[in-house]
């Protein structure tokens, strides 16, 4: 018989369990059971069939060449392994959602920058009972009065006061 | 306060070179035109010191070199005294109404005027604090989502075991058909050998009950009725001799 394919890689867990953001547990947890009942299917087989004992075979049975031409055949019989036709579908998951990754990666680290830009400028204001109006208006700009708009004090709807 | 400011400005001044000419207002105006860009100076907590809510402290330090502590109280005797016996300043009603308004003024604020300061400075207090505050969330929002951005990246590092976890799968799974195609022929083949010996156990199992059967009959036929009666009498001696037998044996 033709021997077994390529062993399994080996999967942590654990450490799988803990990169999984919290929104896809249920995900996880099924793709965990599916696996787990297939290693257990895999596990109740045997790795090699039963051994047929030829000897006594050819002792009981009365027909002459049965035996041996069964035997010879059965050693000739080579089982074919089943063919793969899903590992070149998942390597092309795999590369897509590498590249959506990659693209998620930029993105993340553009909003990272753009956290720590924000962060800096907090850092270095000058403290409140330091400033002007203008350095408010200046760090602030929502704060602005809009003179133009509302040329009368307060410079804004008395709803907003 | 012009001239406290003269007194302060003039000593700050000398050292400033370019706007001389701004003397007159207070320090802050060096930062209004656009020449300055040094930061704003903090706001002093307390106004200047003044002795008797009138008179500015830097008078009388001022004076002191020359005329010692004494010396701005004697200037101030000597001034009145002389408005007075001059008459540069006459006393008429407008000075006695003056003295009574003054009199209950300096009252007045001397009583309410730490818890009027006081409110005051509450109310900007709570201003900043409240601008105080939404800094603060604003810089712990940062921070947070920063760290979440983290995580989240450190995340999608792990992609890789879940195809892992499918590719495995997928082996598992064919491995599993193999097998069980394996045992199937395995199985088969017993079986049809099995099933011969079965047969072949069968027949002969027949073949010998047949037999049997067949010389059992002929047995049975071949009895003739002669040696029926024979058999039969010789039967009853046999019991009766055993019956005797055993009645000998039961008296004893």
């Amino acid at each position: 018989m033709a021997g077994r394919r390529v062993a399994l890689k080996a999967i942590d867990w654990v450490a799988f369990a803990e990169r999984v953001p919290p929104n896809q547990r249920g995900m996880f947890n099924a793709l965990k059971t599916r696996t787990d009942g297939i290693a257990a299917k895999l596990n109740s087989l045997p790795e090699t069939p039963a051994v047929i004992d030829w000897s006594y075979y050819k002792t009981a049975v009365a027909k002459a060449g049965m035996v041996d031409e069964f035997e010879k055949k059965f050693k000739a019989l080579q089982i074919p392994m089943p063919a793969d036709t899903q590992t070149s579908a998942i390597n092309t998951q795999e590369a897509e959602a590498n590249k959506s990754a990659t693209a998620y990666m930029e993105a993340s680290k553009a909003r990272i920058a753009q956290y720590e830009k924000e962060l800096e400028k907090f850092k270095n204001m000058i403290p409140f009972d330091q400033m002007t109006i203008e350095d408010l208006n200046d760090t602030f700009p929502e704060t602005k009065l809009d003179k133009v708009k509302h040329p009368y004090w307060p410079h804004k709807p008395i709803a907003d006061l | 306060m012009l001239s406290r400011l003269v007194l302060v400005s003039g000593s700050a001044l000398k050292g400033s070179g370019p706007l001389g000419a701004g003397l007159v207002h207070a320090s802050r105006s060096l930062h209004t035109s656009s020449q300055s860009l040094a930061p704003v100076p903090p706001l002093p907590e307390k106004g200047g010191k003044v002795r008797h809510g009138l008179f500015p402290e830097e008078l009388f330090q001022l004076l002191y070199p020359k005329t010692g502590v004494t010396g701005p109280y004697m200037l101030g005797t000597g001034l009145l005294v002389y408005l007075l016996s001059k008459e540069i300043y006459v006393i008429n009603h407008e000075t006695i109404a003056a003295i009574s308004i003054g009199s209950v003024i300096v009252y007045a604020v001397k009583k309410f005027g730490p818890s009027v300061a006081a409110f005051a400075d509450k109310l900007n207090d709570d201003k900043v604090a409240k601008a105080q505050e939404v800094k603060d969330l604003a810089m712990t929002n940062l921070v947070q989502a920063i760290e979440d951005e983290k995580k989240e990246q450190w995340r999608t590092e792990g992609r890789s075991m879940l195809f892992d976890a499918k590719r495995n799968n997928v082996a598992m799974l064919l491995e599993t058909n193999y097998r069980e195609r394996l045992h199937t022929v395995t199985n088969e083949v017993k079986r049809r050998l099995d099933y011969q010996i079965a047969l072949q156990n069968l027949h002969r199992q027949m073949e010998q009950e047949h037999m049997i059967r067949w010389v059992e009959k002929s047995v049975v036929g071949s009895i003739t009725p002669q040696q029926e009666k024979e058999s039969i009498a010789k039967c009853i001696t046999d019991l009766k001799a055993l019956a005797k037998a055993t009645q000998a044996k039961a008296a004893v």
